[in-house]
Formats: structure tokens, C-alpha cells, sequence
């Protein structure tokens, strides 16, 4: 049959992606489908935190002891994604100093190292914390580009044979009685319809797993806890910052790449309000006071943007927070528990558990599918990271690698060697704030399934700095228009993209931010007539 | 240091105020930072119409040609806006249909002109074109440094040497009646795009890139040297670091510069542009004026101060220092008796008296000058 696959996957955040790697290494055939882009969801909209599994040692040692097992992982398999940076617990005069013990004793029974430090050591260690701490723990906390682990997931995948439609909305299943068969898509870019077919389909979709869900006729209680957070404009602290006391909000600083991130609020939200989350007034000033409490210079520091994700827990209790809901994996057999054939959903979980919730759900399909193939992605690098340190791999490249061309490994790993070419022309940036080259985006339209500056943006970082946009987008937009040949849609693109990056600005839109947002509108609207 | 009137920001308003005062004899002093809105200038002048006349005067003693052709301004992006009081730099047309062929040429490399967008916005309106590259090895040194291909960059390269641009284009050129070229000629001399447009075969406009400004910088040196040619003090690169105020009344300020010297006037006016000049500046409960801690006009609660559409008018740009009708700026709802505010500090306040951007820059400054004049013959004996 045409369109035939032995699963179809939906969703393409990293749940999806690392399933749709998994599934393909262990030779199935497999389509990914997503509404809209790679890492569009959650797997976009959080700290970057590579958890340790500290924080949630004490509350919910499951989910511990999963992260810091999938921790060890990651460093290996996504070098050129993680930064190992560690992490510190503080404990300030308001904390409780006697729960450090309790912390301590539930990390090492996780399995996570934990380490009591001398505050002042902490502060050698981290210059930027809040100097009256009274206890420190450190931990092997981590930080992790969502957007490049998603990427590398999803290229590896196709690497392996699997196929990915981008912008495809599930519409509706196809069912043989209680037995999914497949499903309808719509493509929201050249308005067609399709339908593919396959003996397992995957529902991978985050919190939007519930309305799939519903699709295919199965309830799963899941539970829309939105998270706020801040991105600074410097990177303030080199060391993850957490506090030590039960999680809360705002309690967790993170460094990435050139900013650093605090977060989050925890506020359960309609279904409806999923796909378009503002950041409100007052959970801005919450994020900063508390984030002042962990490192005293964010008060002064430029806030670049704010932004949400939903985390998608399913419920367990009433807790109107989520905060006391396991962050572990959920794997559904809907054929067990719903009588609803050939559909399985993967969800809860972290970021940082991603490959597990993977290799989970992809036990589940060959099972299904009588197949017995071993899970390889826990030894197998991702592409970018097969190489050795990013030195090397800038060494072998060019003779005396540039500082963008630095930034170049450091996004792509070893995938920097497939940069086109290195003339003058392709070294041109781009994105000034970022660091961006011709080359790089080039190269990212090329082989990453660009369609929009939006697309871009989550695979290049190209629009991420402090000039958010103002700078490069119509470049960037001149780019795609040569790969693309298509001016119009541009124009529109153009508009999207600094619609989207508005709305991030105007909740923290004072100082610096309003400076530069007065330039923007002023030049899009007066002086290029966009 | 003692003058008549001294100018606190050195963009389109201040030096149009003080060029008015200079010619009347009134000795006065610029202070200006540096960058200003000039640097992002379109060359168009929004809602000049209360004082066209007197800036087209104005603007020519200082050997700056505007135009005013009835028709369309043809944008950086290929888009259309109604034609108005404009830098001749601006390319006009009367209609939007521009030229039967249109040869648009960009140096290669140089992202900051959007030439592809261009095409298509002349193409629907039925101008057929085509895009070519020239690449000067006298810009190669650019691109050592890849964040360098900006437009005034290669303007300082062309400044010397657009003779071989030109050449090039002319091997370029086919049959278009029309030839296109990027804002990045003439910094230094204004009559550059003149002597371009003689030495090709066919018309030519030049359109501008993303800022900086080629012609609003050439703008700012030119009025600067107008304003100094006329006796005035222009005060670069400097900040007014403190002022002086008894019951109403600015008797001095000090400078980063200066730091010893205060430096005394008769008249004060606050030209120190919008938020990003930080004329006015925005902490995230409420906007103020930082020099004087004047009276500004805006909402208290700050989600009023945005619209979620970013294409669309914001609030915030409304907001402004608070004056009285003669543009007396107001302290603690008193007016000042010898500050005046005028140009982007204003926000849009003063909209309708004086109206928008490079206009109201322009009107309020000459009101002020008249005010200041007025004042000055009064004390007289």
C-alpha cells in the first residue's frame, strides 16, 4: 500500500524526534508528523536545564534516579548540546539549612552525586550567586540546547531512513473497528491532504497528547501546568544555580550558550490556552525578585525576553500547581488500557528523560510489531557528536578557526565539517548578536528542513540576541528567498517573525529592551517599509 | 562658559534650532552625544507641512537639497508610500508603474540592501528587473572583518573610489531604463549620486539599505558644519551630566566633558530624543525624563504601554515630556520658565499642534528659536 509505514509518530518535539531515531535504528519504517516545527512546544519553551536529578530527589526519587542515568547519557551521546557546567544547591538565611540533610541523603540514594561545599567555596566556584548563602551543594547539573538535541534527533533519524513531515496536522484516525490504522493529515503550507498508514501510531504530541488522544477515542488525564521564565541578556553564572528547599517558583538560574535563564511559574491553564501563552506583569516581577535572590546582579542585568511552555504532566491528584505531579515517563498501551489497537502515547517526562521516554515507547512498538531489536541510542552519538572536543573538531576544519567559526562548532559538533564552503562570502554574519555566518544558515536551509525565519531561528539561533531580530531578519529573509524563490511569502514571513519576537519583549519591554524595540519598529515601519 | 541658549542633543531638532538661533545672533551651544535619529533617517519627512517652507530654507543654506514631487516614495523593501517632503536622496516616482526594464545592482555580499525584495515589489507593478553583483577588490579589505559590509562602511570605500562602480555597472547595464543602486554613495560629498546619474545611460535612483543612514548621516554633518559655520559651539561626544534649577528656572548644567566648567545660558532646550537617544527612559514601573525628572505624559499601568501587534502604533511612543502650548516643558505640573522641550522627547503629545518624527522635530525647534528671538528683542533696552 502506498503511504505505509510501521509507525507513524506525532509530534515533533524531542519526545517525538528521539522516538522517531530510536524506532528508525532498529530498522522500522517510520513517519514523523508535526503541526508545526521541530521543537515548537515544550522541548523549546524551558531552561535548558540538563537535570541532575537533585531537584526532584527528595520529592519524586523515580524521576531522579531516570535523570541522572539519562544525565551520564547525554553528555556522551549530544556533546556538542550539552554543556556541562554542574550545579549548585543554596540554601539562603530564609531556607530551612536543616534540609540540605534530607537533599543530601535523597540525592546519594538516587545515585546523584551531591556534594556538601563551604559557602565561600561556592562562591569561588560561582562568583555570581548570592553571596549571604548559608549552606551549598553541588551536583552534576548540566545545561542542553533543546533546539540543536531536537535537530540532531531528528536529522539521525532520517539519517536511518525515517521520514518527517513538517507543518502536517493530524486531523483525523483512520480505524479498522478499535484499531487505528492510520491517519488524515492536513499540510497547513500547501493546504493538501493526505493519509498514511501504519500498525502503530505514536502520539508523541506533549500536552497536545490530550487532543490527539480524543482523536483516537482514549482519555488521558493530562494536566496543562504553564511555566514562565526570563532569558538575560549576559551569562550571568557559568554554574547552575538552584535553591535547596522543596521546588518552587522562579528557583532555578540557568546558564546557555550566551544568556542565562530563570524559571518558572507553575500555573495550571485551559486546554485553549496552550497554543497561545502570554507572559503576564506580575509573573515577570515574581521572576525577577526571586531570581535576584539566587544571583544578586539579575536585578541590574538586561532581560532579553519572556516566554512559556506547558508542561504536559498527567494528573495524578487535585493540585491546582502540577508541582507535586511524578515528572517520570508515562507509556500508554491503549490496547491494554483503552481497547484502542495499534496506539500507544508517550508523555511526562523531562526534556533530560527524553531518550528514555524513547526507548520506552519504542520497546512498546517492536513489541507490538514482534520485532526484537535492542535500543542502541544510549551508546550511539548523535550526529554532531562523533567528534572530540570542539577545538578539535574547529582544528581540523580551518587552520586558525575564528571565533564565529567557534560558534559554528558549537552549534553544529562535527557537522560544521558539511559547511559549504569558506570563502569570504559564507564567513559574512548574518546575525551579528549571535555570531551566524552565511555559511551556517546556508547550510542549515540545506539539510534542516528550514521553511521560515521562525525555523531558522530554532536551528541557527539566528534572532536569539540581544537585538532580537532588529538586525537580521531581513538578511536571513534575503537567504531564504534565494533558496526558496519566493518573495511573497517572505514578506509575511518577515512580519510573523517579528511578531513572534515582539511578544516576548513587551512583558519585560523597559530600559535597553524598549530602546531597542523603539529602533526596530521605527526602521520596519518608516525606513524599510516592510 | 556663559552662551545665550544652550541645546541639549544635537539630532535633527537641536540643529535645526540652533542653526534658527545662530542666524538671529543668539550664541549657542549643542551638546550632543553622538548617535541620534538622524543615524536611521529615512529621508522622509513625516508630517512637515506646518513648516515646509522654512525648512526647504533652512535646509538649502546648509546645502542640503529636499524635493517635493507629488507620487511615491519607493522603499527599501519594494514597497510604496505616498510621496512627501523629502532628502532629494529619496527615490520618487509619480507613479508606481517606475520604468518598462530595471537594472538593480548590489555589491556582492552586501546584505543590507534587499534587492530581491525589490524586484518583486517593482515587478507587480509591472517594471520587469533584474538583479546583477559587482565586487570591488577595493572592498575586499571589508570583508577581513565579517560584520564589516555595512552601508557606511562601503560608502567611506566608494567616497574614493565610485568612478569604478560605476564603470562596472555600465558593462552591467543592457537596455534598462532604469538603474537601481543602493544608499551608499556620497557620504563625504553630496554631489556623488549626481555625477553617478550623468555618467550612465539611463535614469537613476539610489534606495535605501538598512540603516545606518548614508543620507541622514550626510544630513548631520552638513547641518552640524552649517551650525558651526554660524558661530554656534557643537559639543561632541558629550552628556549633560547635571543641571542647575531654582523656582522654575535652569541657570546652568555640567558636562562628562567639562567637568569643572558649568556651563550657563539664558534659555535651555531639551532636544535629547525619544527612548533610544534615552531622552526619556523606561524602569518597569514608569517612564522618565532623566536630566530635569520632568513631567511626563503616559499611562501608570504598564501593560497599557504596548499593543501585541508588533506593526502596529505603541503606545509607548505616545508618551512625552509634558509642556505648556509654548513647549515650556513642565516640572511638578509648573512650567519652566526658561526650558523648552522639542523633538522626539515629546513623544506624540504634541501631535497635533506640531506633529510626528522628522516634523515635529523640525516645527517645534523653529517655534522655540521664534520664542527665544521673541524673548531676546524684549530684553533689549
Amino acid at each position: 500500500m502506498k503511504n505505509e509505514y510501521d509507525v507513524i509518530i506525532v509530534g515533533g518535539g524531542i519526545t517525538g524526534a528521539g522516538t522517531a531515531r530510536d524506532c528508525a535504528m532498529r530498522g522500522l519504517r517510520v513517519l514523523l508528523i508535526e503541526r508545526h516545527d521541530i521543537a515548537a512546544g515544550a522541548t523549546g519553551r524551558n531552561h535548558g536545564l540538563l537535570h541532575s536529578g537533585a531537584r526532584y530527589a527528595v520529592t519524586d526519587p523515580e524521576s531522579a534516579s531516570e535523570c541522572i542515568r539519562e544525565n551520564q547519557i547525554l553528555r556522551n551521546i549530544a556533546s556538542h548540546c550539552v554543556d556541562q557546567t554542574e550545579g549548585l544547591f543554596i540554601t539562603l538565611p530564609e531556607d530551612d539549612l536543616n534540609y540540605q540533610a534530607t537533599f543530601v541523603d535523597s540525592c546519594r540514594n538516587a545515585g546523584i552525586q551531591a556534594e556538601i561545599i563551604d559557602p565561600k567555596e561556592a562562591l569561588r566556584l560561582e562568583p555570581s550567586v548570592n553571596p549571604d548563602i548559608i549552606g551549598a551543594v553541588k551536583v552534576p547539573d548540566g545545561s542542553v540546547d533543546p533546539f540543536r538535541l531536537c535537530a540532531a534527533n531528528m536529522l539521525d533519524a532520517k539519517l536511518h531512513g525515517a521520514q518527517v513531515l513538517l507543518y502536517t496536522e493530524v486531523t483525523e484516525f483512520i480505524k479498522d473497528g478499535n484499531t487505528i490504522k492510520g491517519v488524515r493529515t492536513y499540510n497547513t503550507q500547501t493546504k493538501r491532504k493526505g493519509a498514511y498508514y501504519a500498525s502503530v501510531v505514536v502520539n508523541a504530541s506533549g500536552i497536545w497528547g490530550h487532543h490527539v488522544a480524543e482523536m483516537a477515542g482514549v482519555h488521558i488525564g493530562m494536566f496543562p501546568a504553564k511555566g514562565s521564565l526570563l532569558i538575560f541578556a549576559h551569562r550571568v553564572n557559568d554554574v547552575v544555580i538552584n535553591r535547596c528547599r522543596k521546588p518552587a517558583n522562579a528557583d532555578i538560574l540557568v546558564p546557555g550558550d550566551t544568556v542565562c535563564i530563570i524559571g518558572t511559574t507553575s500555573d495550571r491553564i485551559p486546554f485553549e490556552a496552550c497554543d497561545d501563552l502570554h507572559v503576564e506583569p506580575d509573573e515577570v516581577n515574581l521572576l525577577i525578585e526571586e531570581g535576584a535572590k539566587l544571583a544578586p546582579s539579575l536585578a541590574n542585568t538586561r532581560i532579553l525576553r519572556a516566554f512559556a511552555g506547558v508542561r504536559p504532566l498527567v494528573s495524578a491528584d487535585n493540585d491546582p500547581t502540577g508541582r507535586s505531579i511524578s515528572r517520570g515517563t508515562v507509556c500508554l498501551d491503549h490496547e491494554v488500557r483503552d481497547g484502542v489497537g495499534g496506539f500507544v502515547s508517550i508523555t511526562g517526562g523531562k526534556l533530560t528523560t527524553y531518550r528514555l521516554m524513547a526507548e520506552e515507547a519504542t520497546d512498546l512498538v517492536c513489541r507490538k510489531l514482534h520485532i526484537d531489536k535492542t535500543c542502541e541510542t544510549a551508546v550511539t552519538p548523535l550526529p554532531g557528536s562523533e567528534g572530540k572536543s570542539f577545538r578539535e573538531v574547529a582544528e581540523r576544519i580551518w587552520e586558525n578557526p575564528t571565533t564565529i567559526q567557534k560558534a559554528t562548532v558549537g552549534r553544529l559538533g562535527s557537522g560544521a565539517a558539511r559547511m559549504k564552503d569558506n570563502s569570504v562570502l559564507e564567513q559574512s554574519l548574518i546575525c551579528e548578536c549571535e555570531e551566524v555566518s552565511v555559511g551556517e544558515i546556508n547550510s542549515a536551509i540545506e539539510r534542516l528542513d528550514v521553511s521560515s525565519l521562525t525555523d531558522l531561528r530554532r536551528r541557527t539561533r539566528v534572532g536569539m540576541g540581544t537585538c532580537q531580530g532588529e538586525l537580521c531578519a531581513c538578511r536571513a529573509a534575503g537567504l531564504l528567498v534565494k533558496a526558496h524563490d519566493c518573495v511573497e511569502r517572505e514578506r509575511e514571513d518577515i512580519r510573523d517573525f517579528m511578531t513572534e519576537r515582539w511578544k516576548g519583549m513587551y512583558p519585560i519591554g523597559w530600559g535597553d529592551a524598549l530602546r531597542e524595540a523603539e529602533y526596530t519598529q521605527w526602521v520596519y515601519k518608516h525606513v524599510l517599509g516592510v | 562658559m556663559k552662551f545665550d541658549t544652550i541645546i541639549i542633543g544635537g539630532g535633527l531638532a537641536g540643529l535645526t534650532a540652533g542653526i534658527s538661533l545662530q542666524q538671529a545672533g543668539i550664541h549657542t551651544a549643542i551638546i550632543s552625544s553622538g548617535q541620534n535619529a538622524l543615524h536611521f533617517f529615512s529621508g522622509i519627512f513625516e508630517s512637515s507641512e506646518t513648516c515646509r517652507e522654512r525648512l526647504i530654507r533652512l535646509f538649502s543654506t546648509a546645502g542640503i537639497r529636499v524635493q517635493d514631487i507629488p507620487g511615491y516614495h519607493l522603499m527599501p523593501m519594494g514597497t510604496f508610500r505616498e510621496a512627501g517632503l523629502s532628502l532629494e536622496d529619496v527615490a520618487s516616482f509619480p507613479e508606481k508603474k517606475i520604468a518598462e526594464r530595471a537594472l538593480i545592482v548590489n555589491f556582492m555580499g552586501f546584505h543590507d540592501f534587499f534587492s530581491s525584495f525589490l524586484a518583486e515589489g517593482l515587478e507587480k507593478e509591472g517594471t520587469a528587473c533584474r538583479i546583477r553583483f559587482i565586487r570591488l577588490p577595493e572592498m575586499e579589505h571589508l570583508r577581513q572583518s565579517p560584520s564589516e559590509m555595512r552601508s557606511v562602511n562601503i560608502a567611506r570605500v566608494l567616497d574614493e573610489c565610485w568612478e569604478k562602480a560605476v564603470a562596472d555597472i555600465r558593462v552591467l547595464h543592457k537596455d534598462e531604463d532604469l538603474i537601481i543602486l543602493p544608499q551608499v554613495f556620497g557620504l563625504k560629498d553630496a554631489s556623488v549620486p549626481e555625477k553617478i546619474a550623468s555618467a550612465l545611460p539611463a535614469h537613476v535612483v539610489f534606495v535605501g539599505t538598512m540603516p545606518p543612514s548614508v543620507p541622514g548621516i550626510r544630513t548631520q554633518m552638513k547641518l552640524k558644519r552649517r551650525f558651526e559655520v554660524l558661530g554656534g559651539t557643537f559639543l561632541m561626544g558629550d552628556e549633560v551630566t547635571s543641571a542647575a534649577l531654582h523656582e522654575g528656572v535652569v541657570s546652568s548644567v555640567t558636562t562628562r566633558n567639562l567637568d569643572s566648567v558649568r556651563l550657563f545660558a539664558d534659555h535651555f532646550i531639551l532636544a535629547s530624543g525619544g527612548y533610544f537617544s534615552k531622552g526619556l527612559v523606561a524602569t518597569p514601573n514608569r517612564i522618565v525624563e532623566p536630566l530635569f525628572g520632568l513631567d511626563v505624559f503616559q499611562a501608570s499601568d504598564r501593560n497599557q504601554w504596548y499593543r501585541t501587534d508588533f506593526f502596529q502604533d505603541q503606545p509607548y511612543m505616545d508618551f512625552g515630556v509634558r509642556t505648556d502650548t509654548s513647549l515650556h516643558a513642565l516640572k511638578d505640573g509648573v512650567p519652566m520658565k526658561n526650558l523648552y522641550a522639542i523633538g522626539s522627547v515629546l513623544g506624540n503629545t504634541r501631535k497635533d499642534d506640531f506633529g510626528t518624527a522628522a516634523g515635529l522635530a523640525v516645527s517645534t525647534a523653529f517655534a522655540v528659536a521664534d520664542a527665544i528671538k521673541e524673548s531676546q528683542k524684549e530684553q533689549l533696552p
